[in-house]
C-alpha cells in the first residue's frame, strides 16, 4: 500500500493541479463573458510544448527547470491526500517547509542563466512576494504546529479529526482566516501575479523558456497549485478520510482563491507586500498568541 | 600526539615560515603547507581522547593546564582544519603581494593562538591566548592598510574591551573559588550565589559577545571581514569568531554549569531565555542589513553576523536538541561560510579585486568550479535539505516549537527567507546574467584554490546527507554537558527527542530528481544559444547592458530603508567621536611649560588641604 502511495500521490497531484490549471482559464473567460477553452486545454498545451523546438542557455538552465519539478514531487509525497501520504516519519513539516524552497530555487537558477533581464526582474519580485507571504505563513504554520504539539502533518490531521469543534479548537479559525488572506498570492494568481506579469515583463522566469522547459515548468505549476491548497486543507481544515472528500475540500477552497483572483487588478510588488505585511499577518500573529495563551 | 608538542608544532610552524620567507619564497609555501596539515592530522589524531597535562612549572605561580576533550576536539579539528585549506588557497592568492612571509606567519600564529584558547585547561593560559589570537588577528586584519587598518582599529578597540572584561570576570572567579583550572571552577561556582554567576556571565558574555559578534557586539565584524585578505576572511568567518561560541559553551555549561546556567534568573523570564532572544534579535537584524549590501564579502559578513545569532539563540535555548543544534551549526557554517569567502575570494582574484556585485555578471561561463562551489555554500547556508545547514537549523526549530518558543522559531524561520533572497542576490549577480565584455578571457581560479573549495563543499553535502558524522560529536559534547542523549543514527536522530534521516529524504530527493530528468528527456532537444541569443520583445539585445543586477530588489529596499539602518554601530561611532574630542581637550593641558605644572601641583595640593581642612577625612 506504502509503495503504491508513491506512485499515486504524485499522478493524484498532477491531475489535481492539471484540472485546476484548466479550471481557472474557463473561471476567468466566463466571468469575461469569454466561452473559454476546454478543460483539458492544459494537458494538450504540455503535450505540445514537449513537441516542440526550444533553447537552452547552458546546464544550470536545465537542471534549475528539473531541480524545480523534482522538489514539487518530493513536496508532494509528504503531503496526506486523504489517508494516503507515502513519507510520514521523515521530519515531518519543517522538512516540507524547507523542500517547498527547491521549486523557486530552481526557476531562479535557470531564469539566471538565461541572462534575460525580464528573467531576472521575475525572480527578484518572485523572491520579494515569497518574503511577504512567508511571513504570515510561518506563522500561520507554527500555530498549527504549536497548537497540537507536534511538527507532523499526519498528527496534525488526526488530532484535528479526533477533536470536536469547540472553543479550545477554536483559535486556529484566525490562522484559517489569514491563510484564505495569502492564498492567491501563494499560488501566485492575479492579483498577486507580479512575478510572471506577462504585459509587463514577458512572463518573468519564464520569459527564455519553450518546449519542453515550458512544459517542466507547467508541471511544476500545476503541482504547486495543489502544494498550497492541499496544506491548507490538511493543517486548517482537518484533512479528509478519503482522497475524493479531500478533492472537493480543495475545490472550494480553490473556487474561493479564483473568485478574489477574477475581481481584482493587479498589485505593485510594494502594494502586494504591504497587503501581506499588514492584515492577514496581524490575524496570523493574533492567531498565534491565542494558541500559546490556550496551550498555557 | 602530547598536547605541548602538539601547540609547539603549531606556534614552531608559524616562526619557522617566517624565518624561511628571508630565504625561499618556495619553499616557505611548501613549510607554511606542511605545518598545517601536521597540526590537523595531529588533532585528528586525538579524536575521542580525554587529556589533562599541566605545563612545566606554570606561570606567576599559577599551573597552566593543557586539557582535550570532545568539545575542545571539534573545535580544534575546524580551527585546524579551515586554518590549512585557508593556507593553501593563499598560495596562489598572495603570490605577488607584498609582505608574504608576515602573512604567512601571523595567518598560522592565529591558528596556534586559537588551538591554544580550546585547549586552554585552566583561565590563565585561556587568557594568554585570547589575548595572542586578538592581536595576531589585528596585524592580518589590517595588512592592506587603508580602510583596512580603520577596520582592523574597530575591531581592536572591541576587542581590548571585551577582553578587560574577561579579565576582571577571571579575577572575580579567582577570589570566589581559589582557583583557575575550570574542574575546580565548576565546583567552585556551583556553590557560589547566583549574582556572581551572573556577573561573571555577563562578564565573560561581553568578551565573547564581542568574538562571536553577536548583536549588539556585532559592529566590528562587517567593516573587518571585508577588508582583510580572502583566505583570512574564511578562517575570521569560519573559525575565529567561534572562540567566542566556545567561551559561551565553556561559560554556559562548564563554568558555571547546565544546572546552574539554566536556573538563573527570573521564572517567567529566565536569563538563557533572554540570551535566546538577542540571538533571535541578531538573526533578523543582521539578515534585514545583509539584504541591502552590494559588496560581495560585506554581504558574506552580515550573513556571519546572521548565522552567529542561530548559534547562540540554540545554545543559550538550553534544551538537549537546541544546544546540539546551536554546536552542530557552528560546524557547518565553518564548512559552508568559508567556502563562500574562498569562492568571493576566487572571483576577487581573477577579476583583479573586484567586490561590487553591480558590476560583476554571468562568471558561471568563466569559472564554473566556483560557481558550484558557490551554490553549495550558498544551499548550505539557507539551509537547503541534504546540505549540513539545514540539519542544524531542523534540530533548533524543532526544539524551539516542540518547547513552547514559536516566537522564536518564527523569527528563525522568516531569517530563513531573508537568506533566500541575499543567498539569490550573492550567486545571481556574480555568476548569472550577462557576462561583461571585459571578462570574456578570464581564466578558471587555479587548482590551488578550487582544492579546498572543492573539499569544502563536499564536506557540505557529505555532512547533510549523513549528519551522524558529526553529530556522534555533537552528543558527546552535550552528554558531558550533562544533556540527555539524542539517539544519533548515520542518518540523523532517531530518539525520544525526535526522529529526521536524511538518508531518507536523500533518497526521496534523488527519486524525483530521476523522475524530473527522464520527463525531460521525454521532450524534444534544444538547440545550445550564446547570451546575446536571448529575447528582446522583439528589438535587438543590447550589447553589455541587458543585465538586471543594480538595486536587485528595489521595491523591498525601498519599504525596507528606515529598518536597514544600523543605530549600533552609529552609537560606537558617535562614542568614539566623543572620546577623540574628549582626549584632545585633555591633551591641551600639557602645554611644556614648567610654569604651567608647578600650577597644577600647587592647585592640587591646595585642592587636597581644603578637603582636609574641611571634611576631615585623613
Amino acid at each position: 500500500m506504502r509503495i503504491l502511495g508513491f506512485v499515486i500521490s504524485p499522478l493524484a497531484a498532477l491531475a489535481v493541479g492539471i484540472f485546476f490549471l484548466g479550471l481557472t482559464r474557463r473561471f476567468m473567460a466566463r466571468t469575461q463573458w469569454r466561452y473559454g477553452p476546454p478543460l483539458y486545454q492544459p494537458l494538450i498545451d504540455m503535450l505540445r510544448f514537449f513537441t516542440q523546438k526550444s533553447v537552452s542557455h547552458g546546464a544550470i538552465f536545465d537542471l534549475g527547470v528539473i531541480l524545480s519539478l523534482a522538489g514539487s514531487l518530493v513536496v508532494v509525497l509528504f503531503l496526506p491526500f486523504g489517508r494516503i501520504c507515502p513519507l510520514q516519519g521523515s521530519g515531518g513539516l519543517l522538512v516540507v517547509l524547507y523542500l517547498m524552497l527547491l521549486a523557486p530555487l530552481g526557476l531562479a537558477l535557470s531564469a539566471g542563466e538565461a541572462a534575460n533581464p525580464n528573467s531576472s526582474i521575475g525572480i527578484s519580485r518572485m523572491f520579494a512576494l515569497a518574503l511577504g507571504y512567508e511571513v504570515p505563513l510561518l506563522l500561520i504554520v507554527l500555530a498549527a504546529m504549536t497548537r497540537y504539539d507536534t511538527i507532523s502533518i499526519v498528527e496534525i490531521v488526526a488530532a484535528q479529526r479526533a477533536a470536536v469543534p469547540n472553543l479550545a479548537t477554536f483559535p486556529l479559525v484566525l490562522s484559517g482566516i489569514a491563510y484564505l488572506l495569502i492564498l492567491p498570492a501563494l499560488l501566485g494568481l492575479r492579483p498577486f501575479d507580479v512575478a510572471q506579469a506577462p504585459q509587463e515583463i514577458s512572463s518573468g522566469p519564464l520569459a527564455e523558456l519553450g518546449g519542453r522547459y515550458l512544459a517542466l515548468a507547467q508541471i511544476q505549476n500545476a503541482l504547486s497549485l495543489f502544494i498550497g491548497i492541499s496544506l491548507f486543507v490538511n493543517l486548517m481544515w482537518g484533512g479528509a478520510s478519503n482522497p475524493l472528500v479531500f478533492f472537493l475540500k480543495m475545490l472550494v477552497v480553490f473556487a474561493f482563491g479564483l473568485w478574489i483572483s477574477a475581481s481584482f487588478p493587479r498589485l505593485r510588488v510594494e502594494q502586494a507586500v504591504r497587503y501581506l505585511w499588514r492584515w492577514p499577518t496581524l490575524l496570523a500573529f493574533v492567531g498565534l498568541l491565542l494558541v500559546v495563551v490556550i496551550r498555557r | 600526539m602530547s598536547l605541548p608538542v602538539l601547540l609547539a608544532l603549531a606556534l614552531g610552524g608559524s616562526l619557522l615560515t617566517y624565518i624561511l620567507s628571508g630565504i625561499n619564497a618556495r619553499l616557505r609555501d611548501a613549510i607554511a603547507v606542511i605545518a598545517s596539515l601536521t597540526v590537523a592530522a595531529a588533532v585528528a589524531s586525538l579524536y575521542g581522547r580525554t587529556v589533562e597535562t599541566t605545563l612545566g612549572t606554570g606561570f606567576l605561580g599559577f599551573p597552566l593546564v593543557l586539557r582535550i576533550g570532545p568539545l575542545s576536539w571539534l573545535f580544534a579539528m575546524a580551527v585546524s582544519a579551515i586554518g590549512c585549506l585557508s593556507v593553501i588557497f593563499s598560495l596562489s592568492y598572495m603570490r605577488g603581494k607584498g609582505r608574504t612571509g608576515f602573512y604567512y606567519a601571523m595567518l598560522l600564529l592565529v591558528d596556534a593562538a586559537m588551538l591554544g584558547v580550546v585547549l586552554s585547561g585552566d583561565l590563565l593560559s585561556l587568557f594568554i591566548f585570547w589575548e595572542v589570537m586578538s592581536w595576531s588577528t589585528f596585524l592580518l586584519i589590517s595588512t592592506n592598510g587603508g580602510p583596512a587598518l580603520a577596520a582592523g582599529m574597530k575591531y581592536f578597540i572591541m576587542s581590548i574591551t571585551g577582553s578587560l572584561a574577561m579579565l576582571v570576570g577571571i579575577v572575580w572567579i579567582f577570589a570566589t573559588t581559589g582557583t583557575m583550572q575550570f574542574s575546580g571552577v565548576a565546583a567552585g561556582l556551583s556553590a557560589a550565589a547566583p549574582g556572581t554567576r551572573l556577573g561573571v556571565l555577563v562578564l565573560f558574555g561581553i568578551a565573547f559577545g564581542v568574538k562571536s559578534a553577536v548583536w549588539p557586539f556585532h559592529a566590528w565584524l562587517p567593516p573587518a571581514h571585508s577588508e582583510a585578505p580572502s583566505p583570512f576572511s574564511a578562517v575570521l568567518s569560519g573559525v575565529l569568531i567561534k572562540m567566542g561560541v566556545y567561551g559561551f559553551l565553556l561559560t554556559m555549561y562548564v563554568v558555571i554549569g547546565m544546572r546552574g546556567f539554566l536556573s538563573l534568573g527570573w521564572r517567567a523570564l529566565p536569563v538563557h531565555t533572554i540570551l535566546a532572544i538577542i540571538g533571535a534579535v541578531t538573526i533578523i537584524v543582521a539578515t534585514l542589513i545583509a539584504l541591502a549590501q552590494n559588496d560581495a564579502k560585506r554581504l558574506l559578513a552580515w550573513s556571519t553576523v546572521a548565522q552567529a545569532g542561530y548559534i547562540f539563540l540554540g545554545i543559550s535555548f538550553g534544551t538537549a536538541v537546541a544546544v546540539a543544534g546551536g554546536i552542530l551549526h557552528f560546524l557547518s557554517h565553518a564548512v559552508f561560510k568559508a567556502l563562500l569567502f574562498m569562492a568571493a575570494g576566487a572571483v576577487e582574484y581573477r577579476t583583479g579585486g573586484v567586490r561590487d556585485l553591480d558590476s560583476l555578471g554571468g562568471l558561471i561561463k568563466k569559472m564554473p568550479v566556483t560557481f558550484a562551489a558557490a551554490l553549495i555554500g550558498v544551499c548550505g547556508l539557507i539551509g537547503v535539505p541534504l546540505t549540513n545547514g539545514f540539519v542544524s537549523k531542523w534540530l533548533i526549530y524543532k526544539t524551539l516549537i516542540v518547547d513552547g518558543s514559536p516566537f522564536l522559531a518564527f523569527i528563525a524561520l522568516i531569517g530563513t527567507w531573508g537568506t533566500v533572497l541575499y543567498g539569490y542576490k550573492f550567486l545571481h549577480n556574480i555568476f548569472l546574467g550577462q557576462l561583461p565584455e571585459k571578462y570574456a578571457n578570464l581564466k578558471p581560479a587555479p587548482f590551488s584554490m578550487r582544492l579546498p573549495m572543492v573539499i569544502l563543499a563536499l564536506v557540505v553535502v557529505l555532512f547533510g546527507v549523513l549528519p551522524g558524522i558529526p553529530l556522534a560529536v555533537v552528543d558527546a559534547i552535550g552528554s558531558s554537558f550533562g544533556f540527555a542523549t539524542l539517539g544519533v543514527i548515520p542518518g540523523g536522530i532517531a530518539g525520544e527527542t525526535g526522529t529526521i534521516n536524511m538518508v531518507n529524504i536523500f533518497a526521496a530527493i534523488i527519486v524525483g530528481v530521476v523522475l524530473a530528468w527522464l520527463i525531460f528527456r521525454a521532450g524534444a532537444r534544444g538547440a545550445r544559444v550564446g547570451q546575446a541569443d536571448s529575447y528582446a520583445a522583439g528589438g535587438p539585445v543590447p550589447t553589455d547592458r541587458y543585465q538586471y543586477s543594480v538595486h536587485f530588489y528595489a521595491p523591498l529596499q525601498r519599504m525596507l530603508a528606515p529598518w536597514l539602518r544600523d543605530p549600533v554601530d552609529a552609537f560606537y561611532g558617535g562614542l568614539g567621536a566623543r572620546v577623540v574630542k574628549l582626549s584632545d581637550g585633555l591633551r591641551r593641558i600639557y602645554t611644556g611649560l614648567v610654569a604651567d605644572y608647578v600650577m597644577y601641583v600647587m592647585l592640587f595640593l591646595g585642592a587636597l588641604i581644603l578637603v582636609q581642612i574641611v571634611w576631615r577625612p585623613w
